[in-house]
């Protein structure tokens, strides 16, 4: 009811103030104008009612607006009484409320109703309540499940939940894609090793352009294997990408003598009671652990005797 | 040398060492100092041992004692300084014997040592009963140039944090310089080592672990070690560092160490060395010999491996991540020869240096046995092909490689190898690269051996050998057992003819006792009517290198009908063969061809010749001759050959020869080689450059698309766009290598302009560009290495007009389209390091060939900066390797001086011998070529890096003997001015007279010439002059006489050491008397030490300042300074105008000076001794610094 009120308002400005171009409206504006003349009429005849013979076209207009904005104004406080006591349909009484806080006293009505010279108007013209325009139609519209009651509120529109396909037709041509990911990286290759050459020390190739080819200094590391040997953590990355099974299992056994360092005789006693584990890698610690290799240990303290 | 026996091993010491205790109790990173001990207990087993002689270089020796008595000893190195700086003489010849005599002087299997210490004579009746003797020696190492290495890293932390580390490091027989001992591999004892370091670091020495022990103020702890196995000094090491600790999953008495942060990688490479174990165990039927094995990985290690009794230090650069490739097989590979050394060379060690070839030899044969199971067949026959080549190369090109070397007096005539520069009578004279070439050729000679009598006898012998050596090692001393575990030759081959009863004596003799390969040549052909193949095989063994041989050769003919294998008998005057054909048949018709494996194959037979049945020959199949085979049969043969042989070596020996047949055919068998899967990747990726090859020659017309190009598409390219490589995928290694090969080969193609073709460099640069490894589970680096490589390949000299300065402008389009890449490459591995910084490597390559060929302006500072320490280590020989190229192009003697500064200054040792053998090898000027390099300056700072400055490490010295070599020849140096006319000293007339013998090439003369004791002046040279008015020449002349006849020598002593002053007088005198007992006096052996002593206080090279015990007043008096020219001209004085002096002043003078001071001297460095001896450490410099001190110590 809201809505179409506002639609009405909207169209008010449109539709009155050029009625020659009414040909031209849509469906939805036909059947709001066909709404609106009921309106007119209504008013119209009230006034003839109360014995006006004519009346300028403003006025009515005027009357027309007010009458639509109080009828407007009933619908919206009626559904609001309604849905406060958790319905969603409105009831008599949700009316009746309604209007006693607009002030109305509701006792005239029926009194107002049963007038003698109340002038009986024509229904008006059937028009079809407007299609819902079919743009909106994206999807099925979905009905409630199972578990949710009916008079819970239907879902919205599809197309403000459902995945909406927005992208054009992915560029499926391996050529292009191959391309793209080679010059893009080339590009950012590119940018990085010049802002980094332009930011810090260079050297160069040609004595006296230094900017074409840029070359970034090659600085002496203290401990150059580390970087030379270390795999560098992209390429880390990659291989945890690739196969991150293994590297799991890496790191795992990468704990292990840490761990036996760290716990001395005191372990090996404990472990040893353990049965041997179901897992591989449980079963390597332990085995480990039994280990009796020198270079694991414990330092022995000083003998007091023991003399250089 | 007197291995010859077939009774057991003599020793050439008057005592045998049973046992010998090392304990360093100090290890100090800060200062790179060693502090410790000694204790060695030796049975005489002469009565009236009263000398003992050891080797000791570099250490500070404060006190000797025997027995808990003090002992005087004399320390005496000829090594330090080869020849005097009298000397003008400058040929290589000269220097080469006097090197050798050196060695000799104090080559423990002589006999000889540096150290010589005076047993008391209180003990002298113990010796009569032959009692056990202790000797007890301390001593110090500060900042060693030899032996022992210091690694630390200049960052924040303590020394564990950064990674500081110390390992013992030399070539051969080098223990010398990090403790006393007898450096020789022949002289076997048990050992008790301890090491008390920081207790955040670990000890790792040879042995068992006992236990480790904290000290009172648990700041640090001893790792004591046990060694009960017999075991020579020269295997023994040590290695400190906070290395973290990897017990072997797989075998738990075997322990990995590797420097902090690298466990992970040390995890992975270590993942397989239990099969390596149960390889070795299981073919030598034979346990591990020692209770554990330890691998520890160092930093700037002197060599990629190095094996030590019940240890291996490996450089750090091998460890990889399971990323990896390429390094893969390479560090397995180093891995399974340490392993092999341990059982030979390790735990059977070798009676003489004549007898290394066995040990080189067997643990080189189980390596390739190795090899050929993990790798396979294919690999397997590939690297022996590759060891052949290699050893047929070097003997061709420097003479031959002799394997059993016997000096029959020790007498330079008698030289075995007269067509080398260096004496092989010593592993520490001989060339670096010649001992590879002897060590490639001893395995290969066992592979000989092998052949002849089946690896089942030869698998046997090596148990027989080993069984006997460790039920040697667990017997006692006194069994007189433990000669047992050192391998002679002679034993060796009577444990041959024992097991398999073959004779091989000839084999021995012609690939043992003798040098030199075989060069064959041979051709065919075939006499239709006899249907006979009449083969001609010639030999030529008269150029150098070669040898003749005579006995069976193995011929195998592919007939249509099948193959056939032929044993012909290559004698003396027959060069002619005819071997009767099976095929009776012209051409077969529609027949299978069964192959010499069994396998019947189709053929296309259109391409032969119709009216022979052969297909291919080939002579020695086997590689059962050490020989180069040039063999001439038909273009279509070699294709045959290449399409059905299945032995790879054929494959390989086919693709080469294709190369000189440049035909559509050869582009086909070529083509359909590279395609085959089924083919060993080795062959295809050799096919690869021979393609590259043949289509350069076949330029003018060829047709279709560049070489390898549609090949590469199709195989490794996307089918829907052929232009883009597939993302890669390495998990067929095989396709890798190729995949790897092609491009690099392809970039070696030339158009009629002799350009690379544009399609190529295109496809090359698409390549780069389309390279995308995020799918990949391996690193690509050394993929996109090679294509840096193959740019590099495509570039062709520039078109310069009128020798224009490049410029930024005027460089080709292509290459910059090639320096783009380039920039961009080298800039990412900044920020992405990649393993081994091999782009890195290849990028510079790539901008010295840009130089080389004039596309941009030739710039050495991009490589210096790049060759800096603290680099990479692959990086920075790139560097060197490029500015090598460039001193050589450029001809510019900075950076030749450069380069020689690094020589002497670098840090790491391997970056110093790399630069050597470098400029030896691409030599900035030779002897023939006239170069303003050459110059006197230059000559005399090679001769003193040789004569002196290389003393700490034989390998570097060789290295510079190499080099001197390539520039000037053995002659003298031709930039050389004439000699002045020298100054003859006629000692016994007391005059000098002017030399009439100096001639300007005295090639031929050598040390002869110099005995005449001519002294010429040259400015060059420091003069240090000592004159006392006292001189008389008169005791000095027998001296001088017996010069003559053996080669002088000398030493300037090394930093720290001790020298002992007395004996000289006595001996002057009386000469050498080994076993002669004089009262006071220590007496020397040789002339040689006498000399080379006399020669220690005449020696006046710069050396670093030299910590040491204050020398007596008298004798700072004495010694003038270096670079403090003080001439303290007498009257007396035959100095020259020049201000150079006479030698034999010197001698004169001390000679004198020591008879009269004698007595006083002894007291006072008695007291001195006593009281100083705690904080020797202090003794700092004498303020003369500069030239070392010595100090005598004799104290009873």
């Amino acid at each position: 009811m809201a809505e179409s009120a506002v639609m009405g308002s909207g169209s008010l400005n449109a539709g009155n103030r050029s009625g020659s171009s009414k040909t031209s409206t849509s469906p939805l504006e036909n059947y709001q104008l066909a709404r609106r003349r009921t309106l007119q009429v209504v008013v119209s005849s009230l006034l003839t009612e109360c014995g006006f013979d004519s009346a300028e076209k403003a006025a009515v207009e005027t009357l027309t607006e007010m009458m639509q904005s109080y009828i407007t104004e009933v619908g919206r406080s009626a559904k609001a009484n309604c849905e406060h006591t958790a319905r969603s349909t409105p009831t008599l009484s949700d009316v009746v409320i309604t209007l006693v806080e607009m002030g109305f006293n509701v006792d005239t009505l029926p009194l107002y109703a049963k007038r003698s010279q109340r002038m009986v108007i024509t229904a008006p013209p059937v028009t079809n309540a407007p299609v819902v325009p079919k743009a909106l139609m994206a999807g099925q519209k979905r009905t409630h499940p199972a578990h949710i009651p009916s008079h819970f509120p239907e879902f919205p529109d599809p197309h403000t939940y459902i995945k909406t396909p927005t992208f054009r037709e992915p560029v499926s041509d391996y050529q292009i894609v191959r391309e793209k990911a080679a010059s893009q990286r080339r590009d950012v290759e590119r940018a990085l090793t010049r802002f980094m050459a332009k930011t810090g020390e260079t050297q160069c190739l040609f004595k006296d352009d230094t900017s074409t080819f840029p070359l970034i200094a090659a600085h002496p590391n203290s401990i150059p294997y580390l970087s030379a040997l270390l795999p560098s953590e992209l390429e880390l990355q990659m291989l945890e990408e690739t196969d991150s099974s293994e590297q799991d299992d890496q790191t795992d056994t990468e704990n292990n003598p840490s761990n036996i360092m760290q716990d001395d005789s005191g372990g090996d006693k404990e472990n040893a009671v353990l049965p041997p584990g179901g897992g591989v890698p449980a079963g390597k610690v332990n085995e480990e652990n039994m280990i009796d290799n020198p270079y694991l240990r414990p330092v022995k303290k000083p003998k007091v005797r023991r003399k250089k | 040398m007197n291995r010859k026996k077939d009774k057991g091993f003599e020793s050439p010491r008057p005592y045998k060492l049973t046992h010998q205790v090392v304990c360093i109790n100090n290890i100090n990173f800060q200062r790179k100092s060693v502090i410790g001990y000694v204790e060695l207990t030796i049975f005489p087993t002469v009565v009236n041992l009263n000398r003992i002689k050891l080797n000791s270089k570099q250490c500070r020796i404060y006190r000797v004692r025997v027995n808990d008595l003090e002992a005087p000893f004399i320390y005496n190195d000829p090594t330090l300084e080869v020849c005097h700086h009298e000397s003008k003489q400058r040929n290589l010849n000269y220097f080469s014997s006097a090197y050798t005599a050196a060695v000799s002087a104090v080559d423990p299997d002589a006999g000889n040592g540096e150290l010589s210490i005076k047993v008391p004579s209180e003990l002298w009746k113990q010796g009569d009963e032959m009692k056990v003797l202790k000797v007890y020696i301390e001593f110090s190492l500060d900042q060693p140039k030899g032996g022992l290495h210091f690694v630390v890293p200049d960052v924040e932390g303590s020394m564990a944090e950064r990674a500081a580390h110390v390992f013992s490091f030399g070539n051969q027989n080098s223990t010398r310089f990090w403790f006393p001992c007898v450096d020789s591999y022949s002289e076997l004892c048990t050992w008790k080592l301890e090491f008390t370091v920081d207790a955040s670091m670990v000890a790792v020495s040879c042995g068992d672990l006992v236990e480790t022990v904290y000290t009172h103020d648990m700041r640090k702890k001893t790792y004591h070690y046990m060694l009960p196995i017999p075991t020579a000094a020269p295997n023994i090491s040590l290695a400190v560092g906070p290395f973290e600790i990897l017990v072997d999953p797989y075998m738990h008495e075997v322990t990995h160490f590797c420097l902090p942060q690298l466990l992970p990688l040390l995890k992975h490479t270590m993942s397989f060395l239990h099969e390596i174990f149960e390889f070795y165990e299981e073919i030598l039927t034979c346990r591990y010999p020692y209770s554990c094995f330890k691998t520890v990985f160092v930093d700037e290690s002197y060599v990629q491996l190095s094996s030590y009794a019940s240890m291996s230090i490996f450089s750090t650069n091998l460890l990889h991540s399971g990323m990896i490739i390429d390094q893969t097989p390479l560090s397995r590979r180093f891995l399974a020869q340490a392993l092999a050394q341990q059982f030979f060379g390790c735990f059977i060690s070798r009676m003489s240096w004549a007898d290394e070839w066995v040990l080189k030899g067997i643990s080189g044969y189980i390596y390739g046995l190795y090899l050929k199971k993990t790798f396979g067949v294919n690999e397997y026959r590939h690297w022996i092909r590759e060891e052949l080549d290699r050893i047929v190369e070097y003997e061709l090109k420097m003479g031959g490689v002799l394997l059993h070397p016997t000096f029959s007096g020790g007498k330079e005539k008698d030289n075995p190898t007269p067509h080398l520069h260096f004496s092989i009578k010593h592993p520490h004279t001989l060339s670096w690269e010649y001992y590879k070439m002897f060590q490639c050729k001893a395995h290969l000679v066992m592979r000989l051996i092998e052949n002849r009598i089946s690896m089942e006898f030869m698998l046997q012998v090596f148990n027989k050998l080993l069984s006997l050596a460790s039920t040697a090692s667990s017997q006692k001393y006194q069994s007189h057992m433990w000669s047992q575990m050192l391998v002679s030759t002679s034993g060796f081959l009577k444990s041959i003819s024992n097991v398999s009863g073959k004779d091989i004596g000839p084999l021995i003799k012609q690939w043992v006792d003798q040098s030199g390969v075989v060069k064959f040549f041979g051709s065919f052909a075939f006499n239709r009517k006899r249907n006979v193949l009449e083969l001609e095989i010639r030999q030529d063994y008269t150029s150098s290198g070669t040898q003749k041989y005579v006995g069976p050769i193995k011929v195998t003919v592919q007939e249509l009908d099948g193959s056939f294998n032929h044993t012909l008998q290559i004698e003396e005057n027959s060069l002619k063969h005819d071997i009767p054909c099976h095929s009776k048949s012209r051409r077969n018709k529609k027949k299978k061809i069964p192959l010499m494996n069994g396998e019947e194959v189709d053929m296309d037979l259109s391409a032969m010749d119709a009216d022979s049945p052969l297909l291919w020959i080939r002579i020695d199949p086997d590689m059962s001759i050490l020989r180069k085979v040039e063999f001439e049969q038909a273009d279509f043969m070699w294709q045959y050959q290449l399409r059905y042989e299945r032995d790879v070596v054929a494959q390989e020996e086919s693709i080469l020869a294709l190369e000189k047949f440049p035909t559509p055919d050869s582009r086909r068998a070529l083509t359909d080689i590279l395609e085959q899967d089924q083919c060993f990747y080795k062959v295809r990726m050799q096919g690869c450059f021979c393609l590259a090859k043949i289509a350069n020659s076949m330029a003018s017309t060829w047709m279709g698309p560049p070489a390898m190009k549609s090949l590469f598409t199709r195989m490794f390219c996307c089918k829907s766009c052929p232009n883009i490589v597939k993302t890669n995928n390495f998990i067929n290694f095989q396709s890798y290598f190729l995949q790897k090969t092609m491009p690099v080969a392809m970039a070696l193609l030339r158009d009629v302009q002799n350009l690379c073709p544009k399609d190529v460099l295109n496809f090359i640069l698409d390549l780069i560009k389309y390279n995308d490894n995020r799918k990949n589970k391996f690193s690509d680096n050394y993929y996109r290495a090679e294509l840096i490589d193959a740019l590099t390949n495509s570039l062709t000299p520039a078109i310069s007009i009128n020798n224009e300065v490049r410029t930024v402008d005027n460089l080709n389009a292509d290459v910059r389209l090639i320096l783009e890449e380039i920039t961009r490459f080298l800039n990412m591995e900044k920020l992405l390091p990649s393993y081994r910084n091999t782009i890195t490597v290849s990028c510079l390559r790539a901008i010295r060939m840009l130089q080389r060929n004039g596309h941009i302006p030739s710039d050495p500072s991009l490589f210096k900066s790049y060759a800096q320490y603290g680099h990479f280590v692959d990086v920075r020989i790139a560097a060197l390797e490029a500015v090598v190229d460039y001193t050589r192009v450029e001809r510019c003697s900075d950076e030749l001086q450069w380069l020689l500064d690094l020589v002497q200054n670098d840090p790491v040792h391997y970056i110093r011998h790399k630069i050597l053998s470098m400029l030896a090898k691409n030599p900035p000027f030779t002897k023939a070529a006239e170069s303003s390099l050459c110059n006197e300056a230059l000559v005399d700072q090679l001769w003193k890096l040789m004569n002196s400055g290389t003393s700490h490490d034989w390998r570097l010295r060789c290295d510079a003997v190499n080099l001197y070599y390539a520039l000037f020849g053995l002659t003298r140096p031709s930039c050389l001015p004439l000699p002045e006319l020298g100054l003859v000293l006629n000692l016994k007339e007391k005059k000098a007279v002017l030399n009439p013998t100096i001639k300007p090439e005295p090639g031929s003369g050598g040390p002869e010439v110099t005995a005449n004791m001519t002294f010429t002046s040259t400015l060059e040279e420091e003069q240090h002059v000592v004159i006392e008015p006292a001189l008389s020449g008169v005791a000095m002349a027998p001296q001088g006489l017996k010069r003559k006849a053996e080669t002088p020598l000398g030493s300037s002593p090394e930093p720290g050491q001790i020298m002992q002053e007395e004996p000289i007088v006595k001996l002057s005198v009386k000469g050498r008397f080994p076993g002669t007992q004089e009262e006071e006096d220590i007496d020397m052996d040789t002339v040689h030490d006498s000399q080379a002593f006399i020669y220690h206080h005449l020696n006046m090279l710069e050396r670093p300042s030299t910590p040491g015990k204050e020398p007596s007043s008298v004798e700072q008096a004495i010694l003038s300074m270096p670079g403090t020219p003080m001439p303290l001209l007498s009257k007396e004085s035959l100095s020259s105008k020049h201000g150079d002096h006479h030698h034999h002043h010197h001698h004169h003078h001390h000679e004198h000076k020591k008879k009269k001071k004698k007595h006083k001297h002894k007291h006072k460095h008695k007291h001195k001794h006593e009281s100083k001896d705690r904080d020797s450490h202090a003794f700092s410099n004498s303020p003369a610094s500069g030239r070392s001190i010595r100090s005598p110590s004799m104290s009873d």
